[in-house]
């Protein structure tokens, strides 16, 4: 009997292109750094270090225990920042999407918060919450807010409908319409905008670690420059990159493994 | 009709003069120079001193462009790359350690900041043993001074807090978020006042090392001599008579309208400003010279931005002298 559901296409990628993909990529990154390093040589300026000499204070940075304790002072308003903003964002963002009253009141202020430049923001922020912790947590929340509440919200505007219909000709309540066929199909972008919404909080922790008091890694970057030790500075800059792009990266690999079964199979593993 | 034609023929030959005139003054003005002048922080009283002495190097013939950056390390950064010809900081860690090819060659003034406390929890520095501190920046001045002192008087600080700004910290003590920390000048009188007994100025020995200098290419600085001259003199000149009275910054600034947006509570700091500067003694009549460079190895020794055995330094390493002994000679030295 075949399934009434249609199953996924499956196109896995043949051994030999994905080894062509690896092969470009690995030569993509080449290219950059390499790049890098002839650039460092000429010099382009004297406050520009080659590759290696970043690799080399980038390696001490981890070695000597100071990368480890400027992402621990990093981390706290980010993941709180991030936290407060899923929670409260996701909620809105459901809410607007499903009631109309909560989306004309809600809808207009995080389209503006979403279009302006809110980093232009953060200074004020200190005129509110001073220059401790709050203020940096504030900081992320206005980037990475506007980001999953948009998101969440489009994603129950585009809940399936023949799945919502299905549900009531079952005569499904609108609670068992909401908890069982909604979200659920509307998951997977409501993870897609958390996913962005990180990448979002990551520049909003680094912006208020460099606009309001410099600590963790806004500390690293301002302290190096303000010495001239410019390798260690463009270190942290890199390691900062470097672990936004794999939490993102990760956050990808989890939304296909656990949302996007189909996009799983397509690449192939 | 004859005094008519002699009238046009005067007239003409006055307008000729003066246009000769103009044009030879251009012509001077083009001799004597010109310079991009690049600060790291936003225009403010502090840098009105300055801008007299830019206004009269201007009168004799110096071409000056201000621009207004938002940080030192910009600022420093347009200078070694050939976008601004003088910058203003003491970059002792740019000419150490990455070799930037620039020199020091005016002390516009010298470190001076306040440990202040809150006199109900504080009576002394041994009282600040395993307390918190709040300073400016790592590597900062402030940080320094709050260090050495800790050193001296054999205590550690249970931690120590970055805030940038010498009025962001003051506002922290009115609020009663922290207990103590350091000021400028500026802030040392508006907690003073402001507090009403509840803070106390800690003792500190005398410090003599530059808070700011001015600093160029060592390459602009021998193609531009005669300007740079022009300024130095102008600079010396005007210090000394901020010196002997310092409400010549106000007059001036009227008379060369510097800064006219500037807010009327801030007009009112000013001479305020120049007169606990003047008291300090943060002006030196005679450019600071090898007596301040000396003193900046000693501070900046300790502070760790000069890496190194400093006795083992030489002036000429940071420093370009010339220029500043030159216009001493012409003015004399005070």
């Amino acid at each position: 009997m075949s399934s009434a559901i249609a199953e996924p296409v499956t196109t896995v990628l043949p051994k030999s292109t994905l080894d062509t993909m690896i092969l470009w990529r690995t030569l993509s990154v080449l290219l950059l750094f390499g790049s890098w390093e002839i650039a460092g040589r000429i010099p382009i300026s004297i406050a520009f270090p080659t590759f290696l000499e970043t690799m080399d204070a980038f390696f001490t940075l981890i070695f000597d225990g100071r990368m480890f304790y400027a992402y621990a002072e990093t981390l706290k308003p980010l993941i709180v920042g991030v936290g407060i903003s899923a929670g409260f964002g996701i909620s809105i963002g459901i809410g607007m999407g499903l009631n109309r009253t909560i989306q004309w009141l809600s809808e207009p202020i995080f389209i503006v918060m979403q279009a302006a430049p809110m980093a232009a923001l953060i200074p004020l922020v200190t005129f509110v919450y001073g220059i401790g912790l709050a203020a940096k947590v504030c900081a992320v929340v206005i980037l990475a807010a506007p980001i999953i509440v948009l998101n969440s919200y489009k994603a129950v505007t585009n809940a399936n409908t023949s799945l919502i219909q299905m549900c009531a000709s079952f005569q499904g309540s609108r609670m068992q319409q909401i908890i069982r066929v909604i979200i659920p199909d509307a998951s997977p972008m409501i993870f897609a905008g958390l996913r962005l919404g990180v990448a979002a909080g990551f520049i909003g922790v680094i912006l208020a670690e460099l606009l309001i008091t410099p600590t963790g890694v806004g500390d690293l970057i301002t302290y190096h420059r303000s010495v001239a030790e410019y390798n260690y500075m463009y270190a942290a800059v890199f390691s900062i990159m470097l672990f936004a792009a794999v939490t993102v990266g990760l956050l990808e690999k989890a939304e296909i493994a656990f949302f996007r079964p189909e996009r799983k199979q397509k690449k192939g593993g | 009709m004859f005094i008519q034609s002699k009238f046009k023929l005067l007239c003409a030959s006055a307008a000729i003069a003066l246009g000769v005139a103009m044009s030879s003054g251009a012509v001077k003005a083009a001799e004597m120079g010109s310079m991009h002048v690049a600060f790291g922080d936003i225009p403010g009283a502090d840098m009105l001193g300055f801008m007299i002495a830019v206004k009269r190097a201007e009168a004799r013939g110096v071409k000056v462009k201000i621009s207004f950056l938002q940080s030192e390390d910009l600022a420093s950064q347009a200078i070694v790359s050939g976008q601004a010809d003088i910058g203003v900081g003491t970059p002792y860690a740019l000419i150490q350690k990455v070799k930037a090819p620039i020199r020091m060659f005016y002390q516009l003034s010298k470190l001076a900041f306040f440990p202040i406390v809150n006199s109900e929890k504080f009576k002394g520095w041994k009282d600040l043993d395993g307390q918190p501190m709040y300073t400016h920046a790592r590597g900062s001045g402030t940080e320094a001074i709050m260090n050495l002192m800790a050193t001296k008087n054999n205590i550690k600080y249970s931690s120590m807090s970055y805030v940038p700004g010498s009025a962001v910290r003051a506002g922290a003590m009115l609020q009663g978020r922290i207990d103590a920390t350091i000021v400028d000048a500026e802030r040392r009188t508006l907690l003073m006042r402001e507090g009403k007994g509840k803070f106390a100025l800690l003792p500190l020995p005398k410090i003599d090392a530059s808070d700011e200098a001015l600093y160029a290419n060592a390459d602009f600085m021998t193609k531009n001599e005669e300007a740079i001259n022009i300024l130095l003199e102008e600079l010396v000149l005007t210090w000394r008579e901020i010196n002997k009275n310092p409400g010549y910054v106000s007059q001036a600034r009227t008379q060369y309208n510097l800064l006219p947006d500037m807010p009327e509570s801030d007009v009112a700091g000013i001479d305020p400003y120049y007169e606990e500067s003047v008291e300090t003694k943060i002006f030196d009549g005679n450019g600071g010279g090898e007596k301040a460079v000396m003193g900046d190895f000693e501070f900046y020794g300790f502070a760790g931005t000069i890496q190194g055995d400093t006795s083992k330094l030489t002036v000429d390493q940071f420093w370009n002298l010339g220029p500043l002994n030159k216009a001493l000679d012409k003015l004399g030295r005070i």
